[in-house]
């Protein structure tokens, strides 16, 4: 297998012009991790900046009603509101490390863009969010946030207009000013070492997770599951459990509507191998290879192909993907905030409305850790507006 | 095996002493008959090789001009099937104009990389440039085409920076070497990088085969400065904004394509 693919997945489907800047980008990464002053770096601000480790709670009113331990892992309590933070930490400290004073991202929803913001603010560096126009008058307070962390917001204007078409303008830009430039990509997508790099500075809420809940219960728990979009949230959380073969990993992707009509965002379930945004993974595409678009109500899961990582994952066996409605992510969101008091992200609830499935065919004593990948601040927008019956904005 | 037209054509290039002229369309724009037509037109004015670009919803190596005329050309309901039965067509009416498809790996593995490099060769399609498909990802689709008779030749692109990666690059290359002339993508108004005649006379020095310069060229006198490096060079978006503007006027375009020729060999 060569270094950069996992099976048949991963790759680097670039330009060539950004060969080099992948080869440079893989050695200062190499470098970076085997080196425990970066560790030290990184593990300060996650201390004290993000305010890790972050706690895993057993939902006591949900695991009652489900009849199995559920616990959160509570990614929500980071600053920023979500676990994109982990990975936009690493990364920008690499490229401070690589004496890049610039950095670029792209964004959907914005939760990435205001991350990466955030990082660029706090260590002092220029950065440019790039972000679809139709996202940027949906997430208007994002882009707001964003611009008052000190970052631009350069609206794209091609193809669909959405998070698709921002990276491709944002892979345009890198492969135009790399030489002073970093690009900060913020799923476990991408050419590689993206996906390893994002594996990497996630990997910090499974290793927290398994040392947490063996001091809870003196042993590994039976499931761990996680939101899949890009796939950044949960490779972080399978990352240290993938080695346990008695865990069961499961991936929840975005059904949308329901897989059954075409409205979806399930590159697992109806997704066939194909190559964008320099990887090759599953992607959803047309009958003419075309990527099409994905559709779910949360707009984190809004994206058309899945991290290369979780393809092999899937291929292997190792983990297993299913989705989940707008609709039951929606009575999940509901159920929790009544139950425990927490109102997670429209991501993270398509994860628990699976755990509640899953916890059906479980027994009291067996558990459950479910990623609390982000707060539902950011949704109220797009909650307000599915419970009163108008459809959704997202 | 029949000699492969571009190769055919770039050595009564240099056999003339010529420079060749390489123009880019997408194909389907404003439709596939028209398609038709101006690449007939191109061979009766003198182009060299035909890039025909093939439509892709992320075209991420390209810049605006592009991007758009791909976008549309998808929305007129353009696919590779329909591109393959408009080159069948021509090759049957007798054209045999070099020409090359310009398309993003996607397109290929869709189509399925083995049955792709066949129906090229079937076709007669003469080469490829896949843009998002660099050197260490190539294996697949080399293996696929050398299984090929007749098969369509993967152009190589270096870039600004290749550097050293130049000998790789160039060392079992065929056809013509295509030098990117700037960083990022397509159609960047003449804005080459800073460095470009060293850089394309280095790629010049240890090329066997010709050597072309693409990305933000849009008149003869553009590539002047290092016309006697190069051996000829190439033009996209530029070339679909002048054919977008004259409504896909046949005479504008003979004229466009005779023009540069003639300036390009002064």
């Amino acid at each position: 297998m060569k270094k950069t693919y996992y099976g048949e997945f991963g790759g680097q489907y670039v330009a060539e012009s950004l060969m080099n800047t992948l080869e440079e980008l893989d050695r200062a990464f190499e470098e970076a991790i085997a080196d425990p002053k970066f560790w030290e770096e990184y593990d300060y601000y996650m201390k004290q900046y993000v305010g890790r480790e972050t706690p895993l709670y057993l939902a006591e009113r949900l695991s009652e009603k489900y009849g199995t331990k559920i616990y959160l892992k509570r990614e929500d309590l980071n600053h920023t509101g979500a676990h994109k933070i982990n990975n936009v930490i690493g990364q920008i400290l690499l490229a401070r490390r690589m004496g890049k004073k610039k950095v670029i991202c792209e964004t959907g929803a914005g939760q990435h863009g205001v991350a990466t913001a955030t990082g660029a603010a706090l260590f002092g560096m220029e950065c440019t969010v790039y972000m679809g126009s139709e996202d940027i008058e949906r997430q208007h307070l994002n882009v707001m946030r964003m611009e008052l962390l000190g970052a631009r917001v350069v609206s794209v204007t091609s193809g669909s207009n959405t998070l698709k078409d921002a990276t491709n303008e944002a892979i345009r830009i890198w492969a135009k000013e790399a030489e002073d430039t970093f690009y900060i990509i913020g799923s476990a997508v991408g050419p590689y070492p993206y996906p390893k790099m994002v594996k990497e500075f996630q990997k910090v809420i499974s290793i927290e997770a398994k040392k947490q809940f063996l001091e809870a219960e003196g042993r590994l728990p039976d499931v761990v599951m996680a939101c899949v979009g890009g796939g950044s949230n949960s490779i972080g959380m399978f990352a240290d459990f993938i080695e346990e073969s008695g865990v069961e990993l499961i991936g929840v992707e975005a059904a949308g509507m329901g897989i059954e009509t075409g409205k979806h965002a399930s590159a697992m379930a109806l997704g066939r191998p194909g190559t964008l945004h320099g990887m090759r993974s599953f992607l959803l595409q047309d009958e003419n290879g075309n990527v099409q678009l994905a559709h779910s109500i949360s707009a984190g899961l809004d994206y058309p192909g899945v991290g290369p990582e979780h393809a092999y994952l899937k291929e292997t066996g190792r983990a297993i993907y299913t989705s989940i409605t707008d609709d039951e992510a929606m009575e999940a969101l509901s159920e929790i905030s009544k139950l425990e008091g927490i109102i997670p992200a429209i991501e993270s609830a398509h994860a628990l409305a699976y755990a509640f499935k899953k916890a059906k065919t479980m027994t009291k004593d067996q558990a459950i850790i479910v990623c609390l990948s982000g707060r539902g601040d950011k949704d109220m927008h797009t909650v307000e507006s599915y419970f009163s019956g108008n459809g959704y904005l997202n | 095996m029949k000699e492969n037209r571009i190769e055919k054509r770039l050595a009564q290039c240099r056999e003339q002493n010529k420079k060749a002229f390489i123009t880019y369309m997408t194909a389907g724009l404003p439709d596939m008959e028209m398609t038709a037509k101006i690449i007939k037109a191109q061979e009766e004015a003198g182009t060299d090789i035909i890039e025909l670009g093939v439509p892709f919803s992320d075209p991420v190596a390209d810049g605006p001009v592009i991007q758009n005329a791909s976008y549309r050309s998808i929305l007129n309901g353009t696919n590779l099937n329909k591109i393959f039965c408009m080159v069948e067509k021509l090759r049957e009416d007798g054209c045999e104009q070099p020409m090359l498809f310009m398309m993003y790996y996607n397109t290929v593995l869709y189509y399925g990389v083995d049955a792709f490099a066949r129906k090229c060769a079937e076709v007669g399609i003469d080469g490829l440039i896949i843009p998002d498909l660099p050197y260490e990802e190539q294996e697949e689709l080399q293996e696929a085409l050398s299984a090929v008779e007749d098969a369509p030749i993967l152009i190589q692109l270096v870039s600004p920076v290749s550097g050293k990666r130049i000998p790789m690059l160039l060392e079992n290359a065929r056809g013509f070497v295509y030098c990117v002339s700037s960083m990022g993508v397509t159609g960047q108004n003449a804005d080459f990088h800073r460095n470009v005649i060293q850089y394309l006379q280095s790629v010049k020095d240890v090329s066997k085969i010709p050597v072309m310069m693409g990305f933000g060229i849009r008149e003869a006198r553009d590539v002047e400065p290092m016309k006697d490096i190069i051996d000829g060079c190439i033009v996209g978006s530029h070339f679909i904004d002048l054919m977008e503007k004259s409504g896909y006027d046949l005479t504008a375009i003979r004229d466009y394509v005779s023009t540069f020729k003639r300036e390009l060999n002064q």
